[in-house]
């Protein structure tokens, strides 16, 4: 009997929801093989995380519990991960693909001797390894890609898979790391925290994305309206992070975060490939866009060719019956 | 300042369609021009490494021609297979002993999209690093990096030396004008042939291609504004049943 670790994130006070999708896929696998399944909580509250991560089935809990996780710093995950990892003997250690974990994944690799296969659709264990379905070229075309090795480390999308309760009878082991700050070579100057608790972005089952057509501030307010009344969050193109209007952590593409939402509605996004790239897999597309020549149009489930200064206010007076 | 960048020939992905046009990746491109700022303003050097076959050449001297000082080709065979783990070896390689105070790169290749190298550069050299910057700024013994993080940005000090990864957020690289491509040419660019068998130290494979999940046929709406809206409604709640 092997082990399959997964790797749990903590982030504005909750369990993210893309490590519960990772940790289902885990159970799925861990059930298929006749693994054991295992999860690592790494943060200074850890303990206070583990009933819900008890609810996705895992065998065994480790928690992590030093100060030092308090921000993200990657010299001492890297530490901690590596020494969970010569305890347990993973095959395969997961992890849902946050902006914290590319920072360690690969130096992490090294440091255990573990294949690498980041930012996946899909993944699988195979005899030697484990095989991965992953997004190349600006997400033109997926590569099945395979990875040879006792212990593989494999990052997924978020919304890749569903995160499915499976409630068991989790033992739960505080794991011993002690990391001496004074041999940090870094220093965190500061985390300019742009997120604030608002709808985390990745995780959002809607989302309303703002693109270069969103030049204004009355055509911001229209949006941020939209997205107010559907509990939605907001993204941006790069081209709106660059201008300024909306923070760097909204932006989605192949440089941003990756949104699967059930509902996606871009506001004068024209769909570029790297802004599709972040977004491809939301189940229902809805593009406004005067140009109709726009690129997302090939990939909207409903387009409206139109101004979306005379298009937006009507919607947000239809939608306010529905909703 | 002693820049080291590694840079890479990637297919122009902006396309839609591969057209076979090969350009330096994006994020490296982002990275050279940060280090030229840096070096513009407090003096230094920067050197370039390439991996990559003979017609990647052409990139070392777009790169040089926007101001790098002097290039190393790993110059690679057709036959052969790469990964991040064998680049990241065989520029560990190339690097033990050096004396760069910053050694950067993209935060992924336009083609991969991996985002595994850097970082596994620094574990093997046993550099401090930082990965998705977005700004770098240099003050007395270290490297200050606003880098893009979950919640927000994540500013770091780090000492010399040490390896950073660059987003292309941070900046709009410069064109190269005639002069510098013109000077270019004169560049020294050293020029190393690299055994095949170096694929031995790759720990991945890509198998294969496929086509990305293709979505059902969508459909435009009609009419005045007000009438989009309304039939968009009905289509989202009693069609799509996502509200």
């Amino acid at each position: 009997m092997g082990t399959i670790l997964t790797y749990i994130a903590i982030q504005d006070g909750k369990v993210k929801r893309s490590s519960l999708e990772v940790l289902s896929r885990c159970h799925a696998l861990a059930k298929a093989c006749g693994h054991r399944l295992e999860a690592v909580v790494i943060h200074p509250e850890a303990a206070s995380y583990v009933e819900e991560v008890r609810n996705y089935g895992p065998d065994h809990i480790y928690t992590i519990s030093s100060p030092i996780f308090r921000r993200h710093l990657n010299t001492p995950l890297i530490g901690a991960l590596a020494s969970v990892i010569k305890y347990a003997e993973p095959q395969l250690l997961a992890f849902a693909s946050t902006e914290s974990v590319k920072d360690v994944l690969g130096a992490l690799g090294v440091r255990v001797g573990a294949a690498v296969l980041p930012d996946v659709a899909s993944f699988d264990l195979v005899d030697g390894g484990a095989d991965a379905l992953r997004p190349v070229m600006a997400a033109k075309m997926m590569a099945r890609t395979q990875a040879s090795g006792t212990c593989v480390l494999v990052s997924v999308r978020s919304g890749s898979y569903e995160a499915i309760p499976a409630p068991g009878e989790a033992t739960v082991e505080e794991f011993p790391y002690d990391f001496d700050a004074g041999t940090l070579r870094q220093t965190l100057r500061d985390v300019v925290s742009a997120t604030g608790g608002a709808v985390d972005l990745s995780e959002a089952r809607i989302v309303v994305a703002a693109g270069r057509g969103v030049k204004d501030d009355k055509a911001k307010g229209l949006v941020e309206e939209l997205a107010s009344l559907l509990g939605a969050a907001i993204g941006a193109s790069r081209a709106v992070v660059e201008t300024g209007q909306f923070p760097a952590t909204s932006q989605i593409g192949q440089t941003g975060k990756v949104v699967s939402p059930d509902l996606y509605i871009g506001v004068g996004i024209s769909g570029a490939i790297q802004h599709v790239a972040g977004m491809s897999n939301s189940r229902i597309i809805v593009a406004i866009n005067k140009d109709p020549d726009a690129p997302i149009f090939n990939l909207a489930t409903y387009g409206l060719v139109g101004d979306l200064y005379k298009i937006l206010p009507p919607l947000i007076a239809e939608l306010k019956q529905t909703v | 300042m002693k820049f080291c960048v590694c840079i890479k020939q990637v297919p122009d992905v902006t396309a839609p369609m591969h057209t076979g046009r090969m350009v330096l990746n994006a994020y490296d491109a982002s990275a050279v021009e940060e280090a030229l700022v840096l070096t513009e303003a407090h003096g230094g050097e920067i050197d370039l490494i390439l991996v990559g076959p003979e017609s990647a050449s052409e990139t070392i001297r777009k790169a040089l021609a926007m101001g790098a000082t002097r290039a190393l080709h790993l110059r690679t065979s057709a036959d052969t297979h790469f990964d991040s783990a064998a680049v990241s070896e065989l520029l560990a390689k190339h690097l033990t002993g050096h004396e760069y105070d910053v050694i950067a790169t993209g935060k992924q290749a336009q083609d991969t999209d991996a985002g595994l190298t850097g970082a596994m550069l620094a574990e093997r050299l046993g550099l401090p690093y930082a990965t998705n910057a977005v700004g770098l700024a240099r003050e007395p013994g270290s490297l200050v990096v606003t880098r893009q993080g979950d919640v927000g940005e994540e500013v770091i000090a780090l000492p010399f030396p040490c390896l950073v990864t660059c987003s292309n957020d941070m900046n709009d690289p410069r064109i190269p004008k005639l002069k510098g491509i013109m000077q270019a040419k004169r560049k020294p660019v050293d020029t190393i042939d690299i055994d095949p068998a170096i694929s031995g130290t790759a720990t991945t494979r890509v198998l294969g291609f496929e086509p990305m999940p293709g979505r059902d046929p969508g459909m435009l709406l009609d009419g005045e504004p007000e009438e989009m809206a309304h039939a968009l409604r009905q289509k989202l709640v009693e069609e799509a049943r996502v509200l």
